[in-house]
């Protein structure tokens, strides 16, 4: 049966404050980094401090002896190669963490030291040298990763009346997660395995757990309850949470395993680098006749590509996440070309939006240095540019991204502009009211993002004939507001209120759901509780009626109560459920992106329409003022109009794009994960030479929610911080009339870029 | 061993935090001045100077914590965070950087905001220790800190949060009359992962007393 969202929403689309505030600002919440039980042992890793080396020896006879130390486990036995400074070999649980350092000394390890490349740099000029895992054949870190030719690109830039070439590029960033990877295993009997691990992911996490030890998925148990940051970096145990319960096993007691803050860096994660040349060629109309782009970037020891080559320029030659969703084909001629650099650093991992932030860095810059060359206000190139509505999409679907893209992109730049004053404040670039060294300046970005439903993710709603009502469901809330999601939800369709909903989330064992990656959480989990608390009502509603002597089809909820919508005869919610006498009512209720797209055979129109969808815009604009002097650049204001189909907290939904913004002005001007090539360790794995801004660096935030809920819900986590940096490029070159080719955008980068163009601004 | 471990923190060498750990026994001894009741310990030793030596084995501690009296035993290498996290179960106060950098570990002593992280738990003997689970009261009377920051969601994952909200705390304890200005600079010390500072932004305007900014 076809669901749909209510049309009058009490509790959807307003502001909630989220149902677990208070325990987490009041350090209530136990994190699986909190989870302290008796006899708990500590655990620990010790890794490779050479970016290259063999292993020649591993003694750990002398730790087996120290004081409280209850397992080792080795990982990487004598002979085996490490790949980067991090790289795992042995693990030590013991009683205290005292202790548990005690002996992490006590084991002895000889390395053959070998060659590494930690640079990007380094590894392009010695592309005849392989550092890396790899095949005889291979004989480079150096790596193809994709290349694509259309249209007539050279002709194109022979004709365009402007071609602009730049420099331009993105650094690794580490996601910083505050609560660090890790878990706490616990063997309740021999095949019964309990862990607290700190997740995007807890059916995958147990699913993984229960592969590895051969034990009955049924048997593991993986619990997220609080989760202190993923970012993208969490799915599954990992090989630290596999450790832990090696450990737990062998020492037969409880072990805590968390990463400290220099692990999490080195080997929690990164998002890859990307750093491009591109050409770029447009006419004085301001439409874009050619790209071209030779770009490549690393993802440390493993491999992957680290943009989206199909994507660029972005987003305006964007083709999606889904094939569903049609290339534009919008710049006729198009050249571009990714190298991948493996390095003997971290590996990748998703982060945020992967490859898009790198996408926007290595395009959006490059249309507003195209703008100058022609003369133009860069908005008009960009409008000039948009993708376009694909015709006839609309009466297939009138919610689908193929029918609105252009349309959300032309309202959200329209919203953009009024927010900030665009018209008033935008100047030529370099051209700005003076003011001594002070320069003003101001730039747009913007961005396109999936989130549609993935899944399947189940929930479970059941009412007692108390009218108590209980919400079940795996999945997790990493601080996203997924458990107020499920609680607004089952509470509309129940006419109650959050607090009546007794909520269970984060347990693997209550269900299936997915992973939380691709803002694809709310888009399966919302429909799925729709559903689910659906069913439950009409349950109740099949099981009452005939104690009422009343039609159940007749029976409809209003705020707090049941009412006969025939002789409008009304019952308060637990009057109501107390005639369910011994029975209980429940609900399950399922969604999956295999659901979300269903058509109908012959119309091919969607069968559940407007209940999720697929394909977000979004448009930021950033104001900076840059000390020509000092090279500093503050950013003052960012303006961020973003949609994501239909809203269901609208207080969690801008604060998570103000987050968004907040994790992208953070890119721009301050991380960058440094790696010294003598040594081939990251010389700031850490929080103090790694640098966030505090909330004292941070702008002004103006979040607009474009919210369109005949679309249904999509994901809102990722979008939000894919443009912001390219903003605040944007918003530089035309403060000072030069670019800054890559990030972070510091001072030492802003003064060259100065000094190039003679000094002044 | 011929490799240069050494200057791995996995490795036999000397780093930071043994440096701390190390000069624990100095540490704690000179804060004894300023202690009057000294805990039994079996390993304390007073020499004819009157100094006391801890250590290095485990010593029995009482620290008062939200109020509470509570004894454990460590060794005098441990900080204040570990004692409270590891030993207590008092786990409000986090473990992110454990280098004094983040926040996340703050703690108020005697109502001054201390990274927990980087101070002995010896150290605080004698002193009030309050975290943030003591801004709640046991019948669920909320502070107006960690209240604001529920009604302005200035929290996502909320790892982050307790620190900000006890060093909120301290600062409007310490100035009632601080501008929202004023609180920024106090919590210069705390880094959100998240990005929660805007709407920290609008939990400290109402904390101020001047309402949300339009926008």
């Amino acid at each position: 049966m076809a669901i749909a969202w209510p049309k009058e929403r009490r509790l959807i689309g307003k502001d909630t404050p989220r149902v677990d505030g208070t325990e987490k600002a009041t350090g209530r919440a136990k994190y699986s980094f909190d989870i302290n039980l008796p006899g708990l042992l500590h655990a620990r890793i010790l890794r490779s401090p050479h970016a290259h080396a063999k292993i020649k020896s591993l003694d750990t006879g002398a730790a087996e002896k120290m004081p409280g130390v209850g397992a080792i486990h080795v990982i990487k036995a004598a002979g085996s190669e490490v790949f980067y400074a991090g790289d795992e070999i042995v693990a030590l649980a013991a009683d205290t963490e005292e202790h548990m350092h005690d002996a992490i000394r006590a084991i002895k390890v000889e390395y053959e030291v070998l060659d590494h490349l930690v640079k990007e740099e380094d590894a392009l000029k010695a592309t005849d040298k392989r550092t890396v895992s790899g095949g005889k054949q291979q004989k480079s870190n150096v790596q193809p990763g994709g290349e694509e030719t259309r249209g007539k690109v050279e002709e194109a830039f022979a004709k365009a009346d402007a071609v602009v070439e730049g420099d331009y590029g993105v650094a690794t960033v580490c996601h910083q997660c505050l609560e660090s990877h890790g878990l706490v295993a616990h063997w309740d009997k021999d095949d019964h395995l309990k862990v607290w691990c700190s997740t995007q992911a807890t059916v995958l996490t147990a699913q993984v757990l229960a592969d590895h030890f051969k034990v009955d998925a049924n048997n593991v148990q993986c619990i997220t309850h609080y989760m202190g940051g993923g970012f993208g970096s969490k799915f599954g145990p990992d090989i630290q949470g596999i450790v832990a319960a090696e450990l737990a096993k062998k020492a037969g007691k409880p072990v805590k395993l968390m990463l400290d803050r220099e692990e999490e860096i080195t080997a929690g994660g990164n998002r890859p680098s990307a750093y491009g040349k591109v050409k770029i060629a447009g006419n004085r109309d301001g439409k874009i006749t050619a790209f071209e782009i030779d770009c490549y970037g690393t993802p440390g020891y493993g491999g992957g590509s680290t943009v989206n080559l199909n994507f660029l320029p972005y987003p305006y030659d964007t083709a999606g996440i889904l094939p569903s969703i049609q290339v534009t084909g919008a710049i006729p001629n198009i050249k571009r070309k990714h190298s991948v650099v493996r390095l003997n650093t971290g590996g990748a991992r998703a982060m945020r939006a992967p490859n898009h932030p790198q996408s926007c860095m290595l395009s959006e810059p490059a249309v507003d240095d195209l703008a100058a060359k022609l003369g133009l206000d860069p908005l008009q190139l960009r409008l000039k540019n948009l993708p376009l509505n694909i015709p006839g999409a609309d009466e297939r679907d009138p919610t689908s991204w193929n029918a609105l893209r252009n349309t959300i992109f032309t309202q959200e730049i329209d919203i953009a502009v009024r927010l900030s004053d665009w018209k008033n404040k935008w100047h030529p670039p370099g051209k700005g009211p003076g003011n001594g060294v002070l320069k003003h300046g101001i730039g747009m970005a913007l961005h396109t993002w999936g989130g549609s439903a993935a899944g399947p993710n189940e929930c479970k709603v059941i009412i007692s004939r108390s009218g108590s009502v209980t919400a079940e469901t795996s999945t997790q809330d990493l601080g996203t507001g997924q458990r107020t999601v499920t609680c607004i939800v089952t509470a509309e369709i129940l006419g109650l209120e959050l607090t009546d909903i007794n909520l269970k989330i984060g347990e693997s064992q209550l269900g299936i759901s997915g992973g939380s990656g691709g803002s694809t959480t709310c888009p399966s989990q919302a429909p799925a509780t729709l559903r689910a608390a659906t069913a439950a009502r009409d349950d109740l509603f099949a099981k009452v009626a005939p104690k009422l002597k009343v039609d159940k089809a007749d029976l409809a909820i209003e705020k707090g109560k049941v009412v006969d919508t025939k002789s409008g005869k009304s019952w308060a919610w637990k009057e109501f459920c107390a005639k369910l006498g011994s029975e209980v009512a429940r609900g399950q209720g399922e969604w999956s992106l295999a659901i979300a797209i269903q058509t109908d055979e012959k119309t091919k129109k969607p069968l559940n329409p407007g209940v999720s969808n697929v394909q977000v815009g979004g448009v930021q604009v950033a104001e900076v003022v840059v000390d020509t002097e000092t090279g500093m650049v503050q950013c003052t204001n960012v303006v961020a109009v973003q949609d994501c189909g239909m809203v269901i907290n609208k207080l969690c939904c801008e604060s998570q794009v103000a987050g968004g913004v907040i994790m992208g002005v953070n890119y721009a001007l301050f991380e960058d994960r440094i790696m010294d090539r003598h040594t081939g360790r990251q010389v700031n794995a850490d929080m103090e030479f790694y640098k966030l801004g505090g909330i004292e660096d941070m702008p002004k935030i103006k979040v607009h929610m474009h919210d369109m809920p005949e679309r249904g819900v999509i994901g809102i986590g990722e979008p939000p911080t894919i443009s912001t940096a390219a903003a605040i490029s944007n918003a530089i070159f035309n403060a000072i009339g030069v670019r800054v080719p890559d990030t972070p955008f510091t001072p030492d980068k802003v003064l060259a870029a100065l000094s190039k163009k003679g000094g002044n601004a | 061993m011929n490799d240069p471990q050494g200057r791995s923190r996995n490795g036999p060498g000397y780093s930071r935090r043994d440096f701390l750990r190390g000069t624990g026994i100095a540490a704690a001894a000179s804060t004894l001045t300023a202690v009057p009741a000294l805990e039994p310990a079996a390993e304390a030793a007073q020499d004819a100077t009157g100094a006391v030596a801890i250590g290095p084995g485990s010593t029995k501690i009482r620290l008062n914590v939200n109020g509470k009296d509570m004894e454990t035993t460590i060794e005098p290498r441990v900080t204040l965070l570990d004692a409270l996290r590891n030993y207590l179960d008092v786990t409000g106060c986090k473990r992110v950087c454990d280098r004094g950098s983040c926040g996340a570990c703050t703690v108020m002593l005697d109502g001054k905001p201390v990274y927990s992280c980087s101070m002995l738990a010896l150290e605080a003997r004698g002193k009030k220790i309050r975290t943030a689970e003591s801004l709640i009261s046991e019948d669920g009377r909320l502070d107006a800190v960690p209240a604001s920051f529920v009604q302005h969601d200035a929290q996502q994952c909320g790892f982050c949060t307790p620190g900000f909200v006890v060093a909120l705390r301290a600062a409007l304890d310490k100035n009632s009359k601080a501008t929202p200005a004023d609180v920024e600079v106090a919590l210069s010390g705390n880094i959100c992962r998240c990005g929660t500072y805007e709407q920290m932004r609008h939990a400290i305007a109402s904390l101020c007393g001047q309402g949300k900014e339009g926008g």
